[in-house]
């Protein structure tokens, strides 16, 4: 079944992108709002801790770094045919 | 000439709107969240969807070569018993399927898939004209039929997982930060469906308008290799992100407030959930719904999170809607060929395809009218929702047209 099996590539791919993405975001939120320091939901205090602060927005840049990625993979082939521009020389997928 | 004309303004109609009845797959959820102002989010995603019309054209190519067969696959020429007339006919029929099927949905404030409004309109259409020789069956299933059933799945299921993941991830986090923190990554995702929506719906249109200058000759057959006109291209992303600035604000009520009451983590990841599908099936140049990929993760979120309630009733409504929009567009397009037809035996083509623009127009002005006398616009599209009714217009809306009529 070919079928199947490009349904469960958009899945896979959807699962890694559409939920681990956000999965990433979230530990970014959570590093970020530990290493901002204040109280937790359950009332704990923390000190600031700039390390983890700096993780977080590392997290945050990760995502951004992979949706560009993602956005310039998809306009290969028009930037190829209008500019003659190719940002992945090095795979060849067609 | 004055029909191919008549044709691309029609083609433009339809996706103005394509992008108004859409605008809700993408800004929906920050409307309802609140992260963005109405006003504000359906001109970001208006800009967004004119920028996405130029990324690529993968499925620009799907629709000229798997929905209907008029060209050879190989060499680009009409197939034989094919004039470009009747051609072009078939086109215009279909378009005016898709533009009442949207307009009809819209005003009901149902989000259905504006692509199967539009495959069921030429599906229609081509039936009526060549039988069922000049359908692309296999095209049709592999690459619209199919991915529609699978992708609301696949959408809902991403969708949870993300949803649950997100929630049980930042369980600790304040509760004000993480509101903040998830309405920032809300807006960027909604960002990224609205420009998949571009790419992927504006190439509807522009595969559309494509077909037709194949049909007449304008065109060689082979977009995939020589790609699109610039002018077809810019005139598709302007007719789109005009639409998506429109705004269709009863369907972005449905979709922000009817099926889940959405908090900003959930909206996030819904909106991750549909952006990630629908830039991966652009990729592959599948013609996916965008409506349904969004839908499917709005009610994915309301199941990924614990104790949040989805109203099942207006979800189902959506699906019955869903099921009829392809032969209920494919039925408006066939009729539609047929009065152009008989219309054009004892005249002239042009007057036939006249005459079904005009029922066109007619038929919009007064969908648009009745809509304007139950209005859902920026200023309530995030009133209440009344679950004893499920009615889109909001309650005080409806009390006051009632009123209005017994005087």
């Amino acid at each position: 079944m070919i079928y199947a099996e490009s349904l469960l590539k958009v899945l896979v791919v959807g699962l890694v992108l559409g939920a681990g993405l956000p999965a990433v975001f979230a530990l970014g939120l959570v590093a970020f709002s530990t290493g901002s320091g204040g109280a937790d939901a359950d009332g704990t205090a923390h000190a600031p801790n700039p390390a983890l602060k700096y993780l977080g927005l590392a997290l945050f840049l990760f995502v951004a770094w992979v949706i560009v990625t993602a956005i310039a993979w998809i306009m290969r082939a028009t930037l190829i045919h209008h500019f003659g521009i190719d940002l992945f020389p090095f795979i060849h997928s067609k | 000439m004055i029909i191919l004309v008549l044709l691309i303004v029609t083609a433009l109609a339809f996706d103005f709107t394509n992008g108004f009845h859409d605008t809700g797959n993408a800004m929906a959820t920050s409307i309802a969240t609140g992260a963005l102002k109405p006003k504000t989010a359906v001109l970001l995603a208006g800009v967004l969807n004119l920028v996405g019309a130029f990324l690529s054209v993968e499925v620009a190519v799907t629709v000229t070569t798997q929905v209907l067969k008029v060209q050879n696959s190989k060499t680009g020429q009409l197939l034989p018993g094919i004039t470009p007339s009747t051609g072009l006919t078939i086109i215009f029929a279909g378009l005016i399927g898709g533009i009442l099927w949207n307009l009809l949905t819209w005003l009901f404030g149902i989000p259905s898939s504006s692509s199967h409004a539009l495959f069921g309109g030429l599906i229609g259409a081509g039936l009526a004209a060549l039988g069922s020789k000049g359908v692309n069956w296999t095209g049709i299933t592999q690459k619209v039929l199919i991915p529609a059933a699978a992708a609301p799945v696949i959408a809902g299921i991403v969708a949870a997982a993300g949803t649950w993941l997100v929630y049980r991830i930042t369980r600790k986090v304040m509760k004000k930060r993480r509101e903040d923190g998830f309405r920032w990554g809300q807006i960027a995702t909604a960002s990224l469906v609205a420009l998949s929506h571009g790419t992927n719906d504006a190439q509807k249109t522009m595969g559309v308008i494509a077909l037709a200058l194949i049909t007449t000759g304008h065109l060689t057959g082979n977009v995939a290799k020589d790609g699109l006109p610039i002018w077809i291209i810019f005139s598709c992303a302007l007719a789109i992100g005009l639409g998506t600035y429109i705004g269709g604000w009863r369907v972005i009520r449905t979709l922000g407030k009817g099926l889940v009451e959405i908090e900003s983590p959930q909206g996030f990841a819904a909106e991750a959930s549909s952006a990630a599908i629908i830039l991966s099936s652009s990729a592959a140049g599948m013609a996916l719904s965008t409506t349904h990929v969004a839908t499917g993760s709005i009610l994915g979120s309301g199941v990924g999170k614990p104790g949040a309630e989805v109203r099942w009733a207006v979800a189902g409504r959506m699906l019955v809607a869903w099921l009829i929009t392809l032969p209920a567009a494919a039925l408006v397009g066939a009729l539609s060929f047929w009065i152009s037809n008989s219309v054009s035996s004892f005249s002239t083509q042009l007057v036939g395809d006249g005459v079904i623009f005009l029922i066109l127009c007619a038929l919009s002005f007064y969908i648009w009218w009745r809509a304007q006398k139950q209005k859902v616009d920026a200023n309530n599209v995030n009133a209440d929702w009344d679950s004893s009714t499920n009615s889109v217009v909001p309650a005080d809306v409806r009390e006051d047209a009632t009123d209005k009529a017994a005087v």
